[in-house]
């Protein structure tokens, strides 16, 4: 069977496509990696588990319970690995319905095809390299938010937040509530650039009292919050000891640290759509109109991994994409009606997630202060230094980097040292848009070759007698 | 240079890493490198062995460079290690009753 709309992603843009494309009588699928939708933001918890309600919980719970009634089909706990069809045909063949390779939970591998394909691939986590920061111990910002309220875990007893954003502040008052030690906060951002980004956030008055509630909450506590400084090394033995910051020794048994997100464009990348480098937008992000349409027909990108807008803003933009998609397919005659009132949303919440996202872009003075020895790539072990021996050499962009060094090649497939590798190579050869990207390369998750193969057996190829010498 | 110097809390090991207020089902045992061990059934497997004080997951490319749950996301493949002899994220695994896990 081929469906009408395949949504790529279960966070709050996928969540709100699926829902609304399952409303409007489409026969729609959603894929989904985690054991339950949510995203990262609204994490379900493990099966048996039960959290304490917030406020994000219950903005999570809220779209779970519309995608449930919508009847969509969902399909969590699936690794897509492979995307096909659209334009990855033959040349001089029409453009065929799209198609989505993936795992099941019991390591089974199945397909579905669709007619239109909404990409809500959300983000990852910028993560520039400092001296260090291989230690057991260190870990993401957002993976700490993981830990806090999906899983209940402390990520150490003494634990530095270090990085830009507001989930520096979200993740310190976690912490504190939850019985840890925050013995400093240190903000990559001057106090300066939260005054700016004030005048956003007026929208979003719950947004901005539950950010001073923080504040007041580090104060009353006695955490320090260092501003306008970032962690210059990290120590330990066989795991994390202590941090570096000016020139001060914190000890420290976590450091959850964070320097924005990025969206992930490996699905628009392997399509070859079109892209641009908004860095106030994560990074490098397909260029759409203003109904979320990629520069390929019949393809959708929506919520984070479209441009860093924040969750706020993703399920108007899911909406959006999906009526832009029902409307391309001849089932949504009334699309200038239905669309208005996404597309209010999307601005508004856009606003103060513009302003979170444009804190949480790449600093390049972080990329300069990393030293020559520091590993970028971890899967490899490539260091700042072999990187720009590589550039030295002539690697001019992105993909000739990556074939000089393997930067980019291990299992995270560039993830984690991307942003710090191009950023290093657009100091050489003058800027991120001539840098560019790795090409999209399939399969999008790594995946064991054994579940890949199923039944097929090398031995059941027939093998030609060899030709007599 | 400045130190702000650890108190003797962090070398306290009753301090629980997990956060109390949360009902979790009931303990089954699994074990990671031969070491028993019990952890809620169904509870994430890298915060399981952030819990038992395990950070340590495997090495890189070389012995000076650790291993450890760093994105919690599935993203980074920093947490890989073998569940039942097959490669598995630590970080999208759940605990289940004999679980057998070991390094990658």
């Amino acid at each position: 069977m081929i469906y009408d709309i395949a949504v790529l992603g279960g966070g709050p843009a996928g969540m709100a496509a699926a829902a609304e494309a399952a409303q409007r009588g489409a026969r729609v699928v959603l894929l989904e990696e985690s054991a339950a939708p949510g995203g990262q933001v609204y994490r379900a918890p493990p099966a048996g588990f039960t959290v304490p309600p917030d406020a994000d919980s219950r903005a999570g719970d809220a779209l779970r319970a519309t995608l449930r009634q919508s009847g969509a089909e969902v399909r969590t706990g699936c690794r897509v690995w492979g995307v096909g069809g659209g334009p990855l045909v033959p040349m001089d063949t029409q453009a065929a319905p799209f198609r989505l390779d993936a795992l099941a939970p019991d390591g089974q591998s199945f397909a579905v095809q669709a007619r239109a394909l909404v990409l809500c691939a959300g983000t990852h986590e910028r993560i520039i390299a400092f001296p260090g920061w291989t230690l057991p111990g260190v870990l993401g910002l957002a993976a700490a938010t993981i830990l806090l309220k999906a899983h209940g875990m402390l990520p150490g007893r003494r634990v530095v937040v270090a990085g830009a954003g507001p989930l520096l502040y979200a993740v310190a008052a976690k912490l504190l509530k939850a019985g840890a030690e925050v013995p400093a906060v240190v903000d990559l951002a001057h106090s300066r650039e939260w005054a700016r980004a004030l005048p956003a956030l007026a929208v979003r008055p719950d947004l901005l009292a539950r950010g001073l509630l923080w504040r007041a909450q580090m104060l009353a506590r006695g955490v320090r919050v260092v501003s306008g400084a970032r962690i210059a090394a990290a120590a330990g033995g066989e795991a994390l000891e202590r941090v570096l910051v000016g020139d001060t020794w914190i000890d420290c048994d976590a450091l959850c640290i964070g320097h924005g997100l990025v969206p992930a464009t490996e699905a628009t990348r392997a399509f070859r759509a079109a892209h641009r480098y908004a860095a106030e937008a994560g990074g490098w992000v397909p260029v759409l109109d203003g109904d979320q349409r990629c520069s390929v027909p019949f393809l959708y990108a929506a919520g984070d991994g479209a441009g860093v807008r924040g969750a706020a803003a993703a399920p108007a933009s899911g909406r959006l994409a999906v009526l832009a998609a029902l409307h391309d397919l001849g089932m949504l005659p009334d699309h200038a009606g239905a669309r208005a009132a996404p597309a209010r949303d999307f601005a508004r919440a856009a606003k103060a997630g513009g302003a979170m996202a444009r804190m949480m872009a790449l600093r390049p003075a972080l990329v300069q202060a990393i030293p020559p020895e520091t590993i970028v790539c971890r899967c490899e072990g490539v260091t700042r230094a072999e990187i720009e021996a590589a550039c030295a050499d002539g690697a001019a962009d992105m993909n000739q980097m990556k074939q000089f060094t393997r930067c980019g090649m291990g299992p995270c497939q560039g993830r984690l040292c991307g942003e710090t590798a191009a950023e290093l190579v657009a100091m050489h050869c003058g800027g991120r848009e001539r840098a560019g990207f790795a090409t999209g390369r399939l399969p999008l998750r790594p995946v064991a070759m054994d579940a890949l193969l199923g039944d097929f057996d090398y031995a059941d190829i027939p093998v030609p007698n060899a030709a007599p010498i | 240079m400045d130190v702000i110097a650890k108190p003797d809390r962090m070398k306290d090991v009753a301090h629980p890493i997990r956060i109390a207020g949360i009902s979790r089902p009931a303990d089954v045992a699994f074990s990671f490198e031969g070491r028993s061990l019990l952890a809620p059934e169904g509870e994430n497997l890298a915060a399981a062995l952030i819990a038992a004080g395990i950070r340590r997951l495997g090495e890189g490319q070389d012995a000076a460079r650790p291993r450890a749950a760093l994105c919690m996301m599935g993203v980074c493949q920093q947490c890989l290690l073998r569940v039942d002899g097959r490669l598995a994220q630590a970080c999208l695994t759940p605990i289940y009753a004999g679980m057998v896990v070991t390094a990658a």
